[in-house]
């Protein structure tokens, strides 16, 4: 076993090419901040000092992040990021990772709160949110009807618990408004 | 002395109620259910309890949430033994050992040294408060803005330097974490930054929807797009911790727990590196160093207890500072300026009572989680067995809840998704997180103590750099800076080998 424990996953390095996409959004990012902070009013008119002036904070964290991002974009460049590609790829997407089951994850939690949140009571919205995410995610294809119907029938028990247990305790226990 | 002990008697009699030790109860086991399931973390738990318990009185309020965040650290362990995944990032170090002890049939003798240096690890924690929190406040009376203003841009330096992973990225996300706190209308003439005429944006973006996202939801689409974790079977021998072991490894338990104070109250390090850190200076005094990734005792015991003690050491620049140790120790910072609480140096001046109030809940919700170290021990496993296709949708309905019930803005509701998207992102493309939530948390503190000092100087640097404390944090800041900078680091250590003989 080496000296230093393993890495943990957000201290792998990425791939400089990657690195060097990060720096360019930053970039970007950074200029915008500063720009808009620099459009930001001083009130020198009503005697008010440079030191108060509103765009002065983020301004300079903007200039920071700008700075920042060349000096990623350095760095990325000298461990090859320019280089042909498979050189400088070369972390690959995790075993057993699915990002299918990420965008169905986002997607499902998106129609949640824009499409179900504010239009029906919140707790048949959280009741259909957690049925319909459980019974997609555990759908199987090519299973008999039978296991299948049970598991419907568990994820929209599951559903109509939460959605109850929800509004009781958060509103009746803790006293909290549901959106 | 006397009217120290009799404040901190009156603490402790005051939280015995049983109202208060039901609260205790059930926050503690909710703590270690978040801590045990992977992809629940300590931060999130907090934030999430922290929005979920705003109406309730301020004491009980931090007492529940004290009692998830030592609940959920502990909690951590379960899942690192059992699973070999880490239930919190803190419990990484605890797979090493842990979960070789369990592949071995000593699961239950695993999570009884995971108690005993927990429950060790939080109690010399909480002594190192006791004793610490009232010099540092007497300290920090004397600061001024030039003074503030470097402590909080040595906390977020420091936090991207050290928490792990590229320093570059981590700066970069705390500076993003400081812009993102500009947002609003500012202090001064009441002018809307980056508002673009929306006036939910004018009104700022609030801390906790922004953690509930950055941790909840970020959480949430990282397990569902992450690979199916199933329980290693294990014969479960008895929890209950022995003696022999504590007895045994009392001079790692000390070493341990003194680092994972220091780590603690290092601004935004947290309990993962306390962990890793106790863990390689237990390797390295070991006479057992062979024994260490294969089930040592004393590796789990460093991990464990390193990691319990920087809970309490995460508290102290809280309390002291206004200055988060860890991501969890932020919220709880938030939490405690939402009761109105004012943590920093003026906390001792204007409630004492409150430092000795914090001292007892620790000391309950670690005496809390030592009565579950013993029982609950298998409903608890069958909880970390339910499956995540039905778990992550209620944390998602929960987050919901959590960062409507502030403010009851739905703005906040999108705030919390941007933050799940921006959080889960920045995590894959490698970033820590940790800094970005410390430029949130310290972002008003740095611009308020920044302008006032110029305008107290009128316009000078000077006392930025001049004033003794200003100077020693502006050279740390800037040596932190430099020491991630490989060349210079590279240099440094040549210098040094060079000089040995």
């Amino acid at each position: 076993m080496a000296d230093t424990p393993d890495l943990l996953p957000h201290e792998q390095p990425a791939p400089p090419r990657t690195d060097l996409w990060i720096a360019a959004v930053f970039f970007v990012f950074g200029a915008a901040a500063a720009w808009l902070a620099f459009l930001m009013p001083t009130y020198a008119d009503q005697k008010g000092q440079i030191y108060t002036a509103p765009g002065l904070v983020p301004g300079f964290y903007g200039i920071v992040i700008l700075l920042l991002s060349i000096w990623l974009a350095v760095r990325a460049v000298r461990q090859g990021a320019l280089r042909p590609r498979g050189e400088a790829t070369t972390a690959g997407q995790p075993a057993g990772t699915s990002d299918l089951r990420l965008a169905l994850a986002a997607g499902l939690g998106l129609v949640f709160v824009v499409g179900l949140i504010g239009r029906v009571p919140f707790w048949l919205a959280a009741a259909m949110f957690v049925a319909m995410f459980t019974i997609l995610f555990e759908w199987r294809a090519g299973e008999p009807w039978a296991p299948r119907a049970r598991r419907i029938g568990e994820a929209v028990l599951l559903g109509l618990v939460t959605g109850a247990a929800v509004t009781l305790v958060f509103e009746k226990v803790f006293y909290v408004r549901l959106p | 002395m006397f009217d120290s002990l009799g404040q901190l008697g009156g603490a402790f009699l005051g939280f015995m109620t049983p109202h208060t030790l039901f609260n205790v109860i059930w926050a503690t086991f909710l703590g270690i259910v978040i801590g045990a399931l992977p992809g629940l973390t300590a931060t999130m738990g907090v934030a999430l309890l922290t929005t979920l318990t705003f109406t309730m009185p301020h004491n009980e309020a931090i007492m529940v949430l004290i009692c998830i965040y030592v609940g959920a650290i502990y909690g951590g362990s379960r899942s690192a033994i059992l699973l070999n995944i880490p239930g919190t990032p803190a419990s990484a170090a605890s797979t090493l050992d842990g979960y070789p002890l369990a592949r071995q049939g000593l699961a239950g003798r695993a999570m009884g040294i995971s108690t005993s240096g927990s429950w060790l690890g939080t109690l010399f924690g909480i002594l190192c408060l006791a004793l610490l929190t009232p010099v540092l406040s007497e300290l920090a009376l004397t600061f001024q803005s030039f003074e503030f203003f470097w402590i909080s841009v040595f906390g977020v330096v420091v936090a991207g330097t050290l928490a792990g992973g590229d320093p570059l990225k981590g700066y970069i996300a705390g500076f993003l974490g400081l812009w993102i706190a500009t947002i609003g209308q500012e202090p001064y003439y009441n002018y809307q930054r980056y508002a673009f005429g929306y006036t939910d944006l004018a009104g700022g973006i609030g801390l906790l929807p922004a953690l509930v996202g950055a941790y909840g939801v970020a959480e949430v689409l990282q397990a569902m797009r992450g690979p199916v974790v199933k329980a290693v079977s294990s014969k479960l021998d008895s929890v209950v911790p022995r003696i022999e072991d504590v007895l045994k490894y009392w001079r790692t338990i000390f070493r341990s727990g003194a680092i994972g104070v220091w780590i603690g109250i290092l601004p935004g390090l947290g309990e993962d590196a306390a962990a890793w850190s106790s863990y390689a200076a237990a390797r390295r005094a070991s006479k057992e160093k062979e024994k260490f990734g294969k089930g040592s005792i004393e590796g789990l015991m460093a991990a464990e207890t390193g990691e319990a003690a920087s809970v309490p050491g995460a508290i102290i620049p809280v309390l002291t500072l206004a200055l988060p140790g860890s991501a969890p120790a932020a919220v709880l910072m938030a939490a405690m300026m939402i009761h109105g609480l004012n943590p920093g140096p003026n906390l001792m001046v204007e409630s004492p009572q409150f430092f000795y109030q914090i001292i007892a809940m620790l000391v309950i919700a670690d005496m809390s989680k030592l009565l579950f170290g013993f029982v609950l021990i298998r409903p608890l496993i069958k909880v970390l067995l339910v499956p995540r296709e039905r778990l992550m949708p209620v944390v998602f309905v929960l987050c919901v809840v959590g960062s409507f019930a502030i403010t009851s803005r739905v703005f906040d509701i999108y705030v919390m998704l941007v933050f799940g998207l921006i959080g889960f992102v920045m995590r894959e493309l490698k970033f820590n997180m940790a800094p970005l939530i410390l430029g949130l948390v310290l972002g008003d503190l740095l611009e308020k103590n920044l302008t006032r000092g110029l305008v107290l100087s009128d316009g000078s640097l000077l006392p930025f750099f001049t004033r003794p404390v200003c100077a020693v944090l502006s050279a740390m800041t800037i040596l932190s800076v430099l020491w991630s900078i490989p060349a210079v680091n590279r240099s440094v250590r040549a210098a040094f080998t060079r000089r040995r003989p």
